[in-house]
């Protein structure tokens, strides 16, 4: 599968000699990457670059001077950036333990030292396509936040029953109101949901909400 | 001090007591048969004395009484020189008679015996009254003619006379031929009374001492002077007074009672020199008695020192100033292999120095001999027994000062330390073999802070590996200059493969053992040979390193291996005292300085300091001991092994709380001796 153009890979590892080796590696399975040598300097930039639109992933060494790279991952968990950002911890030996525990609360994957390098891109990859996944679905929920907004509470009462699947009569009688009106409400809500069917728009919803 | 190699003192068998007590005995004997002897003799002696001038006195009263019998006889012719008529003589004799008592009578007779006139003494009655005078013609007749035979005075033996009151008395008629004109012109007739002849002729002298009387050839006393004081024994001297005609003897007995025990100073003298004889010889007796005990004591003495050096395991050797050896103990001849005869007497080189030594010992020999004292501790060297062997000895010299405080030559005492020296390599070597498992147990410790600093280059390595082998799989359709890429990544592959070989032998080099060598090394390399290890779990524990030389340190005398070994551990102890997490200011001080202070300018100082929570005061006086641990994995061994490596160095290990906070750990190290 051809990774996407845009993404980027950010290593973080006070080791010069793996960051690099890291960035060369990814290149020659064309990804790019950032590296960047401490915690804090991976922070500082991420707090210049907010708004984040293209599939990204983090390779972060677990020991290292200054900040560790469990807490990094804390404060990025805090900030929910973990989700469209997975992170990949590289491990020593002996930090086995704190990677499985990382993974368990929400890293993508952790990867030994010495690792295997074309699996570990594989992993990269993988996490890549899960950050353009998911961010695919904010994007999705964004649109349908958006389209949601215009809805009056009425429609949305009637979307939320629609979604659930409940049939018109059922949907006039919930909301004590005539079966005409919600069949108006219904063709408003699927226009303005831009969907064609109450199948798709129970599509839309439940995509949103991952 | 000359000692006597092999010495045995034979003992009595037989009670001492008795034969003491018989030559006490016969000594007492002799000495009192000595004195009775002298005492004998001495008394004998002044018996001799008093004999004999008894002797002497006797013959002088007899020839007193014979000077004045000679007198009377010359006074009696000196009556007739005036040609007397008898009338006149009768005068004359009677004047005579008045000045000598000894005569009774004195009669002028002529030629036939006719008495002309005679002269009675006027001191006592006529003594013819009792006995007419007639009954003494016969005498006076056969002395006359005896006087005229010897043309002198002639005397008759003499007779009885009775007086007439009853008594009586021994008379003596002296018959002295007259002359007139060369034709005999009658006698001169006297009689003597022996008594008055004792009584008047002698001295008052020898009358006061003695008992003086006339007595006859058979012993009977005629006349009598003087009373005896009777004693047990009297001396008597008996002198015979021949008269023409008659013979008389004069027999004297000494008043003198028997002599006393000690009679004069002689015997007193003699007494007294005996007794003080005595007095010495009892003396002497004690002062042997005192010599004999003091022998035996000294003899018990002497088997005790002679069982104290038997019995040693000590060598012992002594030597007079030329180096001849007087005395070795039976230890030092075990020691050698020779026997004593064999050693005693020989002089240097000693058959126990290894050949190859003499030259060595013999200038050691002479600067001893010299004066020169070695070391009281002692000095160590080597000596062969007899087969050959050589075996390591420490040796004792003292010089040998004899009772009179001279110096007679040296005595050295010999400890066989061969099995000590075994020990010390056996110690030597388990303690070295301790600290190569110290070492390895350190690295052990350090295994995952290692094998993440192999992993680093390890994974680089990896990584471009991997991305070269992409590349080139690519091929034609690779995003770069394959080349320059390729090239670049071969670049960092031998950086990074050249890091783990670098740290694959900083581990090799701590770990290594090599010989326990003492050199000279600066300070800097043996901080710079541990950083690696340092900086390993520095960056584990977030710890920042600072190291402070001081200018110009000199290097120090070390082990190498062990100095490191105690720098690592102090370092490691001291990073994981401050791996809590409540301690935010983590950094490590290693200090390197010279000791401050007079006279130490011979020390470095090296300090460890952190600034961690420090040492609880209970865990602080069983810091240093072994398998004492605070650390879950620690095996104990680090800081003992630490003080014991700095104390072989010579060195102290000592540790003081930090400022702020945390421990500095201190310790010393000889700074290079200077060359």
């Amino acid at each position: 599968m051809q990774p996407l153009n845009d993404s980027l890979v950010y290593v973080v590892d006070d080791d010069a000699g793996v960051r690099e080796a890291l960035a060369w590696l990814l290149r020659s399975r064309r990804l790019l990457s950032e590296v960047f040598e401490s915690a804090e300097a991976f922070e500082a930039r991420l707090h210049i670059a907010k708004a984040q639109s293209q599939p990204t992933c983090l390779l972060l060494d677990v020991r290292m001077q200054g900040k560790s790279g469990l807490a990094l991952f804390e404060g990025l968990i805090e900030r929910g950036l973990h989700l469209a950002m997975p992170v990949i911890f590289l491990t020593g030996h002996a930090d086995v333990t704190t990677a499985v525990d990382a993974v368990k609360r929400g890293a993508f994957d952790f990867c030994e030292k010495p690792f295997s390098d074309n699996a570990l891109v594989d992993r990269v990859e993988q996490a890549l396509q899960q950050s353009e996944a998911y961010l695919l679905a904010r994007q999705k929920a964004c649109l349908l936040n958006e389209r949601r907004a215009e809805l009056t509470e009425r429609e949305r009462d009637v979307m939320g029953l629609v979604v659930e699947g409940l049939p018109n009569k059922l949907i006039a009688d919930r909301l004590e109101i005539s079966v005409r009106t919600v069949e108006v409400h219904r063709a408003r809500v699927f226009d303005k949901m831009e969907v064609k069917s109450a199948v798709e728009l129970a599509n839309l919803v439940r995509d949103a909400a991952v | 001090m000359k000692f006597k190699a092999r010495w045995s003192r034979p003992r009595v068998p037989y009670p001492v007591s008795i034969r003491r007590w018989s030559l006490w005995g016969v000594l007492v004997l002799l000495v009192v048969s000595m004195l009775a002897l002298l005492v004998w003799l001495a008394g004998t002696y002044e018996a001799a004395q008093v004999q004999s001038r008894v002797e002497r006195d006797a013959a002088d009263a007899v020839s007193d009484i014979r000077a004045a019998l000679m007198r009377n006889v010359q006074s009696l012719q000196a009556l007739q020189y005036s040609e007397p008529s008898p009338k006149s003589w009768g005068v004359d004799a009677e004047g005579f008679l008045r000045e000598h008592r000894e005569l009774v009578r004195v009669e002028w007779r002529n030629q036939d015996l006719r008495i002309l006139a005679f002269a009675d003494t006027p001191f006592r009655p006529p003594v013819f009254d009792r006995m007419g005078r007639s009954n003494m013609q016969s005498e006076v007749s056969v002395t006359c003619a005896t006087a005229l035979k010897f043309s002198g005075p002639a005397y008759t033996s003499t007779y009885f006379l009775p007086f007439a009151d009853g008594l009586g008395a021994e008379m003596m008629e002296l018959c002295l031929p007259l002359q007139s004109g060369g034709k005999p012109a009658g006698f001169l007739v006297a009689t003597y009374s022996l008594q008055e002849v004792l009584e008047g002729l002698l001295g008052r002298q020898l009358t006061s001492n003695y008992e003086i009387s006339f007595a006859e050839g058979d012993g009977t006393r005629l006349a009598l002077r003087g009373s005896s004081r009777r004693g047990s024994r009297i001396f008597t001297a008996q002198q015979l007074m021949d008269l023409p005609g008659a013979a008389l003897v004069l027999r004297m007995d000494s008043w003198r009672g028997t002599p006393d025990l000690f009679p004069n100073v002689l015997t007193a003298l003699v007494t007294a020199i005996s007794i003080a004889l005595v007095s010495v010889l009892v003396l002497l007796g004690k002062d042997i008695r005192r010599r004999i005990k003091a022998e035996h004591e000294l003899a018990d003495a002497l088997a005790f020192r002679k069982a104290m050096e038997d019995s040693l395991v000590t060598g012992l050797r002594a030597r007079d100033l030329n180096g001849l050896i007087t005395y070795v103990n039976p230890a030092f001849c075990k020691m050698v292999g020779y026997s004593t005869q064999e050693l005693l007497g020989h002089s240097l080189p000693a058959p126990y120095w290894p050949p190859e030594f003499i030259d060595e010992y013999q200038q050691r020999q002479a600067i001893i001999l010299a004066g020169n004292l070695p070391p009281r501790e002692g000095f160590e060297s080597v000596f062969m027994r007899r087969d050959g062997t050589r075996f390591p000895v420490l040796i004792i010299e003292a010089p040998l000062i004899n009772a009179q405080g001279a110096h007679t030559g040296w005595m050295s005492a010999f400890l066989d330390i061969s099995e000590q020296r075994r020990i010390e390599e056996l110690s030597r070597t388990s303690q070295e073999r301790l600290q190569a498992t110290a070492r390895l147990a350190t690295v052990g410790e350090m295994a995952s802070l290692l094998s993440h600093e192999l992993n680093q280059p390890l994974a680089a390595i990896s990584s471009y590996a991997t991305g070269a082998i992409n590349l080139l799989g690519d091929g034609a359709h690779a995003p770069f200059e394959l080349g320059a890429d390729l090239q670049l990544a071969m670049h960092r592959v031998a950086e990074q493969a050249e890091r783990a070989g670098k740290i694959i032998k900083s581990v090799q080099d701590f770990v290594r053992r090599r010989d326990p060598v003492r050199e000279s090394v600066a300070p800097k390399v043996l901080l710079d040979a541990i950083a690696p290890l340092i900086n390993l779990q520095a960056r584990k524990s977030q710890v920042r390193v600072q190291t402070e030389l001081e200018q110009g340190i000199v290097s120090v005398f070390c082990d190498r291996t062990m100095i490191e070994q105690v720098l690592l551990n102090l370092a490691r102890n001291a990073m994981q005292a401050m791996d809590q997490p409540d301690i935010q200011d983590r950094v490590l001080t290693l200090r390197v300085g010279r000791v401050k202070g007079e006279g130490s300018s011979q020390w470095i100082e090296f300090s460890v300091a952190d600034l961690g929570a420090g040492i609880p005061p209970e865990v602080q006086p069983q810091l240093f001991n072994p398998f004492f641990t605070t650390k879950a994995e620690g095996m104990g061994l680090g800081l003992s092994l630490c003080r014991t490596v700095v104390e072989q160095h010579g060195g102290a290990l000592i540790f003081t709380p930090n400022t702020p906070q945390g421990t500095v750990f201190i310790f010393t190290l000889p700074a290079r001796t200077v060359a």
